[in-house]
């Protein structure tokens, strides 16, 4: 909701990181250094899979490097991503590993006073392989006699045996699942595949460990989470937390990449730890690549249906690569099959998750975190069987989605709350009317070079994961916030909570502003670290202004009760006469009795009243869970136009739709949904990553530009895209408001293909659809047209 | 190593520096100077974070050799704002939210400063053009095209005319 009531929320301020960045002077993990810094870099396996027989690290000593190996790391393995709690935990990772199980994998740490010695004494260690049998795909992970890649992996202090290297499968039955189909007069099944693309985000990972006097360590690293990374490092290293500080500094974008703490965090501290002196990891690009993928997916999704299309039975299964270790393959799985419970009422549903092993660079969480997938899987067959069924998409989807009213499942099936503000309808009628849908062509009518097509796909994300089990959650979800009132009447803002580039930080402090009744300009955002900041899980489930805004929220009421207090004893009026309202010519908050105009002061006087008179500091320190996990809703309508000669497909125009409830950056909030739809064309057409299957090596070597980031000249022009927000209030959210990051690529894919389907009269199953795969389908719709063979769109099997 | 004597002009202010042969400009710039505005994006040109201008032209300093570079007026992102003055492209980023992590900014300033001090008003494709191979991962780049065309001398962005 755009909304003229408020003062702050909602205003077209500056973002208050904005100078900073535009000038460059703002300081990002790489951008950190400190006196007597050495640096490090980090040996990695050539090899896929390979058992260590030997590493010789006397060479790069001679040279005046030290060496971390896993003789010299903690051998309790753990899991970098501590989001979810200890049964969901699986741990497989060392600081570097025992056993190489990617290309890329860290094996040993080297650090020397100049960059350059440090990579000299990289190349004169030593290290016997002996290597092992390469598994890249997960039919050869399963195959009986296949090398485990882990033999165990420690769960909740106990040792798991994996089998047939199955990371961990997960399950979910809603009704009965078998009833439904036998009732079910038309079935359809269909698989589909996405792919496993680099995040891409602009800051290669870097860290900055410095050890201090006392025994503890100072860190500076790209992360999600300040407080995770804390105490992970903690634990790690067995450090008192009081005595771990991470520091916060600006990421450079992340898309999921640094929810868990990065590969080489850990490594820089064991160095700096080792060599007593501050180090310095900044990876390459190509060691970047090496080190995180999104997962990716090979869906299975059978539905059943009543003749008029009414969804009675569903079955999905769905197989993930987490490649070389297990970050969070469980937690992802059950967002997965969440998220597709979410989307359309289904009585009788039957989901079965399985995660494998393979000797690929490890998955992680991306932008959707298993939204993306499920979104691509339902929302193309969802399309299709309204197809089938002569029916407008739009109103097949808007007669069975779940809203108002309905069950949300925010991230698995232990986050669940009850929908109650809901956009859809007016999201969906607002982008037809933008893009024009009943003008699009019929499916496969054209039959010149060049044909446009226009797709329609809907969905969501979550906003957190909260919930309101008072105990036994897979997931942790809290932020914390302080807020205190300076001298002069601005207010600092202290919230660990990171920013990934969308403006979160900056509207939160909007949010202060706005309950406090000060302009938006006299809420600072504080520098702060784990030591003087309130624990917050991580900025991931597009929880930051859901979760996080609501905390400091929490912290502005109790600033603002006290403001009033004071103010009424200075004042001689009854606090309940109080109102605050910022007076922009004043520039500052005034606090004033309505019925008595003479009573009046600003909350910058009052500050120094009280700050004169030895009263003390107004402030507050609070943290808070979400005990819901409202679906932040999005609805994506793009035209393309494929070129049938080259196969390649172009995005021409989008109508965007978000339902975040209210707007609390609207610009920003549009910049979202826009970059939301260029990795998303990136995700739906272009980017991938292969691996050799013979050497497991990654096919790109690290070099970006194979991997098919989408640039400005391919992306559509600034007048064909238009961005559109849903009139709703989410009673749960601060001011009203809900999340919008990760929803504003979820149903990016779908779009596209349903928008390819409709250009061509052929369906794609499998993202990217690269001019190869279009110019192959054309191709091969060609010779069976010539045959007059089959029809060319796969019918609903009547059972 | 043999070092290398260099001189710039940077931002502005004559500097010197002992540099080895395969020194990048770049290292130059971050780790002599902490001048940190100019990010490593992927350190073989495939990303255009690290541009600064050389003599007025937008290059990438990950692929300059400090010692080509001798002699030359080198102006980095921190060299734009003059007198505590923002540059009217640096207020235009922050008026079209064209700044998301802001990683990418610093190199997109760069170039797109240099497309306006050549053509004072440029179209959207001009703008296209110039600056495809600036990645950004998270705007999408509508507003950065925004910004850059905000910039030029008609004040703001302006649609194609049909
Ligand atoms: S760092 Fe120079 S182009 Fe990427
Ligand atoms: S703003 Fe993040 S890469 Fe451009």
């Amino acid at each position: 909701m755009l909304s003229t009531e408020f003062k702050s929320v909602g205003d077209a301020s500056w973002r208050k990181d904005g100078i900073a960045k535009v000038t460059g002077s703002e300081k990002y993990a790489p951008d950190v250094s400190v006196d007597r810094m050495w640096f490090g870099r980090v040996l990695r396996s050539p090899h896929a899979h390979a058992r260590i027989k030997s590493v010789d690290t006397s060479a790069a000593e001679a040279l005046g490097a030290v060496c971390l190996t896993f003789a010299d790391v903690p051998q309790t393995r753990y899991n970098e991503r501590i989001v979810s709690t200890p049964p969901c935990l699986y741990r497989d990772r060392t600081v570097v590993a025992d056993k190489a199980r990617h290309v890329g994998e860290a094996l040993v740490g080297v650090a020397a006073p100049t960059e350059e010695l440090a990579e000299k004494a990289l190349r004169a260690i030593k290290i016997e392989y002996e290597v092992l049998q390469v598994i890249t795909t997960m039919e050869q992970a399963r195959k009986d006699g296949a090398e485990p890649i882990h033999d165990t992996v420690l769960l909740d202090g106990k040792d798991k045996p994996i089998v047939n290297n199955v990371a961990v499968q997960r399950t979910i039955d809603v009704g009965d699942v078998e009833k439904g189909f036998a009732e079910a007069e038309y079935v359809i099944e269909r698989s589909f595949k996405t792919s496993r693309i680099y995040h891409a985000q602009m800051e290669p990972k870097s860290v900055v460990c410095r050890p201090e006097i006392d025994g503890g360590i100072t860190v500076w690293a790209s992360t999600q989470s300040i407080h995770n990374t804390r105490i992970l490092l903690g634990q790690i290293y067995d450090i008192p937390l009081s005595k771990v500080n991470v520091k916060k500094v600006m990421l450079g974008g992340s898309f999921g990449s640094s929810i868990q703490m990065n590969s080489v965090t850990p490594i820089c501290v064991g160095l700096a730890l080792k060599a007593g002196h501050p180090v310095k990891i900044a990876t390459t690009r190509e060691e970047d690549m090496h080190d995180h993928v999104r997962y990716p997916s090979e869906i299975k999704l059978k539905l059943g249906m009543k003749k008029d299309g009414t969804l009675i039975a569903g079955e999905m299964h769905a197989n993930i690569d987490v490649g070389a270790h297990n970050i969070q393959a469980f937690p992802f799985l059950g967002g997965l099959g969440g998220f597709w419970a979410s989307l359309y009422k289904l009585p009788n549903m039957k989901y079965v998750g399985t995660a494998v092993y393979t000797n690929k660079t490890p998955s992680c969480a991306m932008q959707g975190f298993g939204a993306p997938q499920a979104h691509f899987a339902v929302e193309c067959l969802m399309d299709e069987i309204a197809h089938e069924l002569g029916a407008d998409p739009i109103d097949f989807k808007l007669n069975q989605y779940v809203g108002l009213g309905g069950t949300f499942w925010g991230q698995g099936p232990a986050s669940k709350c009850i929908i109650r503000s809901d956009g859809v309808p007016e999201l969906l009628k607002t982008g037809a009317e933008l893009i024009g849908w009943d003008k699009r062509p019929k499916p496969g009518s054209q039959t010149g070079r060049m044909r446009k097509g226009i797709g329609m796909a809907r969905g969501f994300h979550t906003s957190g994961v909260g919930h309101a089990k008072a105990s036994g959650a897979e997931m942790i979800d809290y932020s914390g916030a302080i807020v205190k009132l300076n001298e002069d009447g601005t207010v600092d803002l202290i919230q660990s909570l990171m920013d990934h580039g969308g403006g979160t930080n900056h509207a939160i402090s909007k949010i202060v502003a706005e309950e406090l009744g000060v302009p938006t300009h006299m809420v600072g955002l504080s520098p702060c670290d784990t030591r003087t900041s309130l624990y917050d899980v991580t900025t991931h489930a597009t929880r930051g202004i859901y979760a996080g805004g609501a905390a400091a929220l929490k912290a502005a009421k109790e600033v603002k009760a006290q403001i009033i207090d004071w103010a009424a004893r200075v004042l001689d009026v009854l606090p309940e006469s109080l109102v605050i309202e910022p007076d922009e010519d004043l520039g500052q908050g005034v606090i004033y009795c309505p019925n008595l105009a003479e009573r009046r002061m600003t909350v910058g006087e009052l500050a120094r009243y009280l700050h004169l008179n030895s009263l003390g500091t107004i402030s507050s320190s609070q943290s808070m869970r979400q005990v819901n996990c409202p679906p932040a809703y999005v609805s994506y309508f793009v035209e393309v136009e494929v070129d049938t000669d080259t196969g390649q497909i172009h995005t021409r125009r989008a109508a965007l739709g978000s339902d975040c409830g209210t707007v609390v950056n609207p610009a920003l909030a549009s910049g979202q949904l826009i970059g939301g739809l260029s990795k998303g064309q990136g995700y739906a057409l272009t980017e991938d990553n292969q691996w050799d299957p013979e050497t497991g090596e990654l096919v790109s070597k690290g070099f970006w530009v194979d991997g098919k980031t989408p640039s400005m000249s391919e992306s559509p022009k600034v007048g064909d895209i238009d961005t559109h927000f849903a009139h709703t209030y989410e009673p749960t959210g601060p001011f009203g408001a809900k999340g919008l990051g990760e929803a504003a690529k979820n149903p990016a894919a779908a779009a596209f293909g349903n928008a390819v389907y409709n250009a061509l009269g052929i369906r794609f199953y499998e993202i990217p659809i690269t001019p190869e795969k279009v110019l192959a389908a054309l191709a091969a719709e060609k010779s069976t047209k010539s045959r007059q063979a089959a029809p060319k769109a796969p019918a609903p099997v009547a059972e | 190593m043999k070092k290398y004597t260099v001189r710039l002009t940077l931002n502005g202010t004559p500097r010197e520096y002992s540099v080895g042969a395969n020194e990048l400009l770049l290292n130059v710039i971050r780790e002599q100077e902490k001048l940190t505005g100019t990010k490593y994006g992927c350190g073989i040109g495939e990303c255009g974070a690290c541009t600064v201008h050389v003599n007025g032209k937008p290059t990438l300093s990950c692929l300059e050799l400090a010692v080509s570079a001798d002699g030359a007026d080198v102006v980095t992102i921190e060299g734009l704002a003059r007198g505590g003055e923002l540059d009217p492209l640096q207020k235009s980023f922050l008026d079209n939210n064209a700044v998301q992590c802001g990683y990418c900014t610093p190199g997109m300033i760069m170039v797109g400063r240099n497309l306006l001090d050549e053509n004072p008003n440029p179209t959207e494709d001009e703008v296209r053009t110039h600056m495809r191979g600036q990645l950004c991962r998270c705007t999408g780049y509508a507003s950065i095209t925004k910004a850059v065309m905000g910039a030029g001398s008609a004040g703001a962005f302006r649609m194609p005319a049909e």
